[in-house]
């Protein structure tokens, strides 16, 4: 076992190109703790980087390159995530559900037709999607939405609502769970759609949340609601047929139980805690004099390490062609109750200071401090709860069961 | 032995209940939340009460109520939860005043809060944040004719709304002297802190002059007397707490029969009882300490473990029983208009007021005979 990576010298000459490479292209964006922050021209940057990356197939970089990916190696992929973590840039550089749940599920599932259609334009960047599953009747009873496509012809009419989706400054496709045959057994009336959200008859309506969390850097900033009213979609664009849309659906849930970060970096919220800690003082003394303060940051810590060894673990697993089967709802789980011991012990360490937003002068580490304190709370409902986590990881051990679940299609 | 409110009690529960039905509906507590309707816009409404008035004896003005009494009305308001300086000026600032403060001190100011008319806030907090004496940095430069204070103070609560601070101050040494200080004197400056806290602020103090009738007591050090009516309004906050678990619970017992997934109520599914069971572990737990914590300080008894308990567990349990109502609501307990985040923002704001829960469990150690040379 080795917890490096050994570069040879043709990896290393790829690193020294992307350097180069992204030194010459990369955008200079200010760091936003929330992301809400974002402005349209901020995003409008993000995307015209994308762009630039898409056409080199560095967007999507493990993709297939006849798709628009890049073909590239995992370990050529995190080289590349390595060099633009210099410049505090994730991949994608914005908030997009494309490339890594929507599109392998394309991948997965679709026609050939489809396929050439709809991959180019989502991993070279042209479009960005919004994943449109959850319902107000039906969060983690995906199975149960109740918003209806409907064949006419040679189109869909969809008809429902759709809340907690999607991010700030719009989007040029959803793809989302819908009804094809309201007649049909549980699991087996479902369809999977590609919507271009320029039709009539979409209306987008922002939600008013404590917070959104969310990727670190490409993180949405805002939900929404969206509402359809006899929105008519061609039948091309819906993959995997009609009936199939659970089936295709378990596909992309496969991957954000878990399997979403990619190369796996250190929390950067950890040092900016421990560099708080190390200047702060109580009654003239250093902080750190205190036992009971040095203890919670230590309890930190092995949250933040645990969550990074299980991703870890997960990814390399994941390129190594190991079948994961409760690995990635562990990670998840492990991750999303991390941050909410994380968000104690912050508040512990540093007093009501953790609540205060930037712009601030008491702001710490520039309010991502105060994000986070909301972010923690957030971040255990996107992806599946905690309790669907634990459900999923129960199923896939075969605890109580002499059958083990199976995991949705990867490929 | 009796464990149920007396007839007096239940009178008063019912007219806070009427308060919150009539000006503070959730609809007005969101609102107030967003910042679109001024937090001050309810305090008529609240001093119509008389709650302000609970703890200042009659000859002030006030009703001269028990504790426990207190502790009725502040669970009612906490369940809002109602925000605002009903606690930081009617318990806080109006015990600090009986315990230090001298007798024309007291009928200087008592009437007013008792009525209203005068907003309290109390200013003890600065960046290095605690609720020790060794935590005050703040000076007061004695002067011929009075002092002159200098400092930060922060995370004051309701610090906008108060029309006088009772600010801590270093007066030589290792002395701390509590003073009144008047909001709009010169060099007096507040804002409210944006954040995940609500209503807490900052006051800066820049060379504030005040006269010698302004020091609580005329004593240069007021601390040992000022904790005493720290520990005594702690266990008013407590029943506040109490009050915000208790709707924390009710809102998550509802929740789970109305809320339907896989064709059933999510309260059937026992990961979504487990952690509704863990809140109302957590609520009797805080109620119960707390309660007994009243009775003491009502009977003469000593209380102070008993306060520093309940005070732990409050505050600890109001925190983690709003992490489990995330749990419980996910997504829609995240929109700001469904009211459980009003919890959310009131349980970290008050995690560390009055002392953290870390600081409760060290005075409860000292308290119950647990330190090193003591025997
Ligand atoms: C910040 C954020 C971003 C999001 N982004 C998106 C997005 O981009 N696209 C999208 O489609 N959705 C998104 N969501 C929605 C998210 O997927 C749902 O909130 C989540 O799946 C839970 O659904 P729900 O909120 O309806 O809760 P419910 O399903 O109503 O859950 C209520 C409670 O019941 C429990 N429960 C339900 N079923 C079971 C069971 N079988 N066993 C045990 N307990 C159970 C839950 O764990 C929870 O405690 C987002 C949500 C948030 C908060
Ligand atoms: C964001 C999000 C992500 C989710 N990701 C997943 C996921 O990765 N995997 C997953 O199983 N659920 C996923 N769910 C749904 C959630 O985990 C459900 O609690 C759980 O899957 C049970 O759902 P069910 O509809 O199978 O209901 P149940 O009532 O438990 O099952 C009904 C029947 O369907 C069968 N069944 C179960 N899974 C499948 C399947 N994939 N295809 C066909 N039949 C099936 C069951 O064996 C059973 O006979 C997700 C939900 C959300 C909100």
């Amino acid at each position: 076992m080795d917890f490096e990576l050994e570069w040879t010298p043709e990896q290393e000459a790829f690193r020294a190109e992307a350097r180069a490479w992204i030194e010459a292209n990369v955008p200079s964006i200010p760091d936003h703790p929330d992301p809400a922050n974002l402005t349209r021209e901020e995003y409008e940057l993000q995307r015209e980087f994308g762009r630039r990356l898409g056409a080199k197939g560095w967007l999507y970089p493990t993709m297939p390159a006849e798709y628009g990916g890049g073909g590239l190696s995992m370990e050529l992929a995190m080289a590349l995530e390595e060099e633009l973590d210099r410049y505090n840039m994730p991949l994608p550089p914005y908030y997009d559900t494309g490339g890594k749940l929507g599109g392998i599920a394309i991948l997965v599932w679709g026609t050939e037709e489809q396929k050439a259609h709809f991959l180019p334009m989502i991993l070279r960047g042209e479009i960005r999607t919004w994943q449109l599953l959850t319902e107000p009747e039906s969060g983690s009873d995906l199975a149960s939405v109740r918003t209806t496509a409907i064949r006419d012809g040679d189109e869909y009419v969809v008809n429902g609502t759709k809340i907690f989706v999607g991010s700030s400054h719009g989007a040029e496709y959803s793809w989302m769970i819908v009804v094809t045959d309201p007649d049909a057994p549980r699991h087996e009336n479902l369809g999977w759609l590609m919507m271009p959200m320029d039709l009539p008859g979409i209306t987008v309506e922002q939600m008013d949340l404590l917070f959104v969390g969310g990727e670190r850097g490409a993180a949405s900033g805002i939900k929404n609601t969206v509402y359809f009213d006899n929105v008519r979609v061609p039948a091309f664009n819906l993959v995997g047929g009609e009936g199939n849309g659970w089936k295709v659906a378990g596909t992309h849930l496969e991957i954000e139980h878990g399997l979403l970060r990619s190369a796996v970096r250190d929390d950067p919220l950890t040092e900016r805690v421990f560099d708080y800690a190390r200047n702060a003082k109580r009654g003239g003394r250093p902080l750190l004099e205190d036992q009971d303060v040095r203890d919670r940051l230590v309890d930190f810590y092995i949250d933040a390490e645990v969550t990074r060894l299980l991703h870890f673990r997960n990814y390399a697993w994941r390129g190594q062609g190991k079948q994961l089967t409760y690995e990635g709802a562990q990670a998840y789980l492990y991750q999303k109750r991390g941050q909410l011991s994380k968000a104690r012990a912050v508040l512990d360490v540093m007093g009501p200071q953790a609540l205060v937003e930037a712009p601030d002068e008491w702001a710490v580490a520039d309010g991502h401090v105060e994000v986070h304190q909301r972010g923690a709370i957030v971040d255990q409902h996107p992806g599946g709860t905690a309790e669907i986590q634990r459900v999923i990881i129960a199923r896939r051990l075969g605890i109580g069961r002499d059958v083990r679940e199976e995991p949705g299609r990867l490929r | 032995m009796d464990l149920l409110l007396n007839e007096q009690q239940r009178m008063l529960q019912s007219t806070i209940q009427d308060l919150l039905r009539r000006d503070f509906s959730k609809e007005m507590l969101v609102a107030i939340d967003a910042g679109t309707v001024d937090v001050a816009q309810g305090w008529p409404a609240l001093a119509s009460t008389g709650l302000l008035g609970s703890l200042v004896p009659e000859e002030h003005g006030g009703v001269g109520g028990s504790f426990s009494d207190a502790g009725v009305l502040f669970e009612e308001l906490g369940r809002g939860p109602v925000p605002g300086a009903h606690f930081s000026s009617g318990v806080f600032a109006a015990l600090v005043l009986q315990e230090c403060g001298s007798a024309d001190q007291q009928s200087a100011h008592l009437p007013a809060i008792a009525s209203g008319d005068a907003v309290f806030a109390v200013a003890v907090t600065e960046p290095e944040y605690g609720w020790e004496r060794g935590d005050v940095q703040a000076t007061a430069e004695r002067t011929p004719d009075g002092y002159t204070l200098s400092g930060v103070k922060l995370h004051v609560p309701d610090a906008l709304e108060a029309t006088h601070f009772l600010v801590a101050a270093r007066t030589g040494g290792e002395s701390v002297g509590l003073f009144i200080v008047p909001s709009d004197a010169p060099g007096v400056a507040c804002r409210t802190l944006p954040g995940l806290s609500t209503g807490l602020g900052e006051v800066l103090l820049d060379g504030v002059a005040i006269g010698e009738d302004a020091l609580l007591g005329g004593a240069s050090d007021g601390w040992d007397a000022f904790e005493r009516a720290m520990l005594r309004a702690t266990a008013v906050l407590s029943a506040y707490q109490v009050g915000g678990l208790e709707s924390v619970f009710q809102m998550c017992l509802e929740y789970s029969r109305t809320r339907r997934q896989f064709q059933q109520p999510i309260g059937r599914f026992q990961r979504v009882q487990d952690h509704i069971i863990d809140i109302v572990n957590h609520l009797d737990a805080a109620r119960w300490t707390t309660y007994e914590a009243l009775w003491k300080l009502d009977t003469g008894r000593p209380a102070e473990s008993g306060v520093h308990m309940a005070a732990a567990l409050a505050s600890e349990g109001y925190y983690l029983a709003c992490n489990a109502a995330h749990d419980v609501h996910a997504g829609v307990g995240i929109v700001r208009e469904y009211g459980l985040t009003l919890h959310t923002r009131m349980s970290r704001t008050l995690y560390h007021h009055l002392g953290s829960p870390r600081y409760h469990r060290r005075r409860l150690a000292g308290a119950l005979g647990l330190q090193p040379g003591l025997s």
